[in-house]
């Protein structure tokens, strides 16, 4: 089996009418409509930790100087540059398209070498598959960019001869592949499995300065915040890699499922169709390696492939098999939190099954006699992942739609905006809300958290069936202190002393909020309470430096970077 | 003997393509039911539920 061939994509490529060779991004664009469906009606798309605001705004948490630890570091800074020029509206759908067509299309571009159906077949698996259905539920969009990302980084750099200077888009794929820390984490493994280059190690140092520029918002968020970047072991155990019906967890990663929240699993996963989706890709990759030991097929940059599926893969079943491991990382290890979902690298295995199965799709087509055989059959291979999970179709089953903010989020937004100098709190002091309004009571992270102009302080304890995974912010534990003092005006003056000069409070029934002294603001289904000015939280002069450098770097240099070899390609044009 | 076969194939593919649907659409109308809160007046504001 070699897997070291020099890389020469077009070479073998055969030509193909234009028409043809849309037909990947089509057919990837058909299956975004069906999966999306009433997600792409106007209005947000709200589910679990996708919180979408009209208006995020560029605040000291959304830059990583908040207390918590940097969750949505760089992706909501990023929201909050590009809403004041798209609305967020818009932005959330291009931005959930653009995945979704993105992975497609990659993986097409990931088997260019072969027929028309492998590839067809390629888009069917990158796009219609439980990962993207599972993590669009839970709402992991900077997740699924990285998904996205994932198999163009891959092409483009198996394509990249040693060397040679890196390809300008490589900058620009690792920016857009780590919005947040598990995606910046994919596309890491991704960028060193293919990109590196025995005998080139500067080619390998280049590479691992744009990763640390591309992740270093995140990183030296997470390095400099004030809490330990400890997690509580608990969530290991809880977000540990979990079977899907009659799929133990390790089966079930192989088909690319396998979450830990059984409220986001399509139902057709729990039966014999996740068995059978899952037994048809392991069967294809199997024939697919046959053919490839034989020396019958070849695939260009596999030892990468391999790499990255044993790195998403190993650690989904790590978390499976050996939970507490995981979970004694996440308590002793700054940042090893990071792990503790077990199957949210699982993207990375899915380049290597996609290449496989399209190997297998080519090996069975050329036995058939003639082209309409060959056609009508290719056609049924396509759309089998489709018939094996028929509710993911339309926003999967009604999960995901488009819902409007009631007009009180609008009018929460501006009563806060006129408080004294001070930071928010939403109250009840929970992490999660059910509103009737998000499509008939889906869950979602409290949307209260971005709606407002300041930082907000979230309670970061999460419940997951019944079991309580302790936060690490060390403000919201303040708050959460202040609130149970013994009155409203011992309330008021130990939130003030913790940072706070608003509250926003929700009547939510089984969740009663504790009375605060202060002046109404607003009066509605959200009551705004002005406590009166709060205690300065201080950012030490040493952490905005080094956040201030983090950012720099990360427009600066990729931007310097693209300006120069924009100017290189025009001076060698000349 | 291409004669043969392509009538052949067709039918299988039709028959895996058929098989493969109704097993899918049976298998997401007989699943577990979506998981629904004990209280529908205060529904429990969780992150999730592991499976069983």
């Amino acid at each position: 089996m070699s897997t070291e061939r020099p890389p020469a994509p077009a070479a073998g490529t055969p030509r193909r009418s234009r028409l043809v060779a849309a037909l990947p991004a089509a057919w990837a664009f058909l299956l975004l409509l069906l999966m999306l469906g009433p997600a792409l009606g106007w209005g947000y798309v709200l589910s679990y930790d996708m919180v979408w605001v009209p208006q995020l705004d560029l605040r000291s948490d959304t830059l990583g100087l908040g207390s918590a630890l940097p969750r949505a570091v760089p992706s909501d800074a990023v929201v909050a540059v590009l809403d004041g020029v798209v609305p967020a509206v818009l932005l959330q759908k291009v931005v959930l398209v653009g995945a979704l067509v993105g992975a497609g299309t990659g993986a097409a571009a990931l088997v260019s070498e072969r027929s028309v159906p492998a590839r067809l077949v390629a888009v069917t698996i990158a796009v219609w598959s439980p990962f993207v259905v599972e993590r669009l539920l839970i709402g992991h969009w900077p997740l699924l960019v990285g998904y996205a990302v994932l198999p163009w980084l891959l092409v483009t750099l198996r394509g990249s001869a040693p060397g040679r200077p890196l390809p300008l888009r490589v900058p620009v794929l690792l920016l857009l592949g780590s919005l947040s820390a598990s995606a910046g984490l994919v596309t890491a493994v991704a960028a060193l499995a293919a990109g590196t280059r025995r005998g080139d190690p500067r080619r390998t140092l280049v590479l691992l300065g744009w990763l640390l520029v591309a992740n270093a918002p995140w990183v030296v968020a997470g390095l400099v915040q004030p809490s330990s970047a400890t997690s509580d072991p608990v969530g290991a155990e809880l977000f540990a890699t979990a079977g899907e019906g009659l799929l133990p967890g390790p089966l079930a990663a192989l088909s690319f499922g396998g979450i830990w929240n059984a409220e986001v699993v399509p139902t057709s996963r729990t039966g014999w169709a996740g068995v059978a989706l899952t037994a048809i890709l392991v069967v294809a990759a199997g024939l697919a390696i046959v053919r490839l030991a034989r020396g019958h097929a070849h695939v260009t940059g596999l030892a990468a492939l391999v790499v990255c599926w044993g790195v998403g893969y190993g650690l989904a079943a790590l978390s499976w098999a050996a939970p507490g491991a995981l979970g004694w990382l996440a308590a002793n290890v700054p940042g090893g939190g990071l792990l503790r979902d077990g199957s949210r690298l699982l993207g990375l295995a899915v380049p290597l099954v996609v290449v496989l199965v399209a190997v297998a799709v080519d090996g069975l087509l050329e036995r058939l006699p003639d082209r309409a055989t060959r056609v009508l059959v290719g056609g049924v291979l396509v759309l089998v992942p489709l018939s094996l999970m028929p509710d993911a179709v339309w926003g999967v089953g009604g999960r995901l739609a488009a819902v409007s903010y009631p007009a009180a989020y609008d009018d929460a937004r501006d009563a806060v905006s006129i408080a004294p100098v001070g930071d928010a709190v939403s109250l009840p002091f929970v992490s999660y809300r059910a509103p009737v309004w998000n499509n008939g009571g889906h869950r979602v992270l409290d949307p209260l958290g971005r709606y407002p102009d300041r930082p907000v302080v979230v309670n970061d304890e999460l419940v997951v069936s019944g079991t309580r995974i302790a936060g690490e912010d060390p403000r919201a534990a303040q708050v959460q202190t202040a609130l149970e003092a013994p009155s409203p005006e011992a309330r008021t003056a130990a939130l003030r002393a913790a940072g706070v000069s608003v509250v926003v409070v929700e009547q939510l029934d089984g969740y009663p909020v504790p009375a605060v002294a202060g002046t109404r603001t607003l009066d509605g289904d959200l009551t705004v309470v002005e406590l009166g000015p709060a205690r300065e939280v201080s950012v030490s002069g040493a952490r905005r430096a080094a956040m201030s450098t983090a950012w720099a770097a990360w427009v600066l240099v990729p931007s310097a970077a693209l300006a120069a070899g924009w100017w290189r390609r025009r001076r060698g044009r000349g | 003997m291409g004669s043969v076969v392509a009538p052949l194939v067709s039918i299988v593919a039709g028959a895996v393509l058929g098989v493969t649907t109704l097993m899918g659409v049976i298998s997401s109308q007989t699943g577990a039911p979506d998981q629904s809160p004990a209280n529908a007046e205060a529904p429990a504001l969780e992150y999730g539920t592991v499976s069983e």
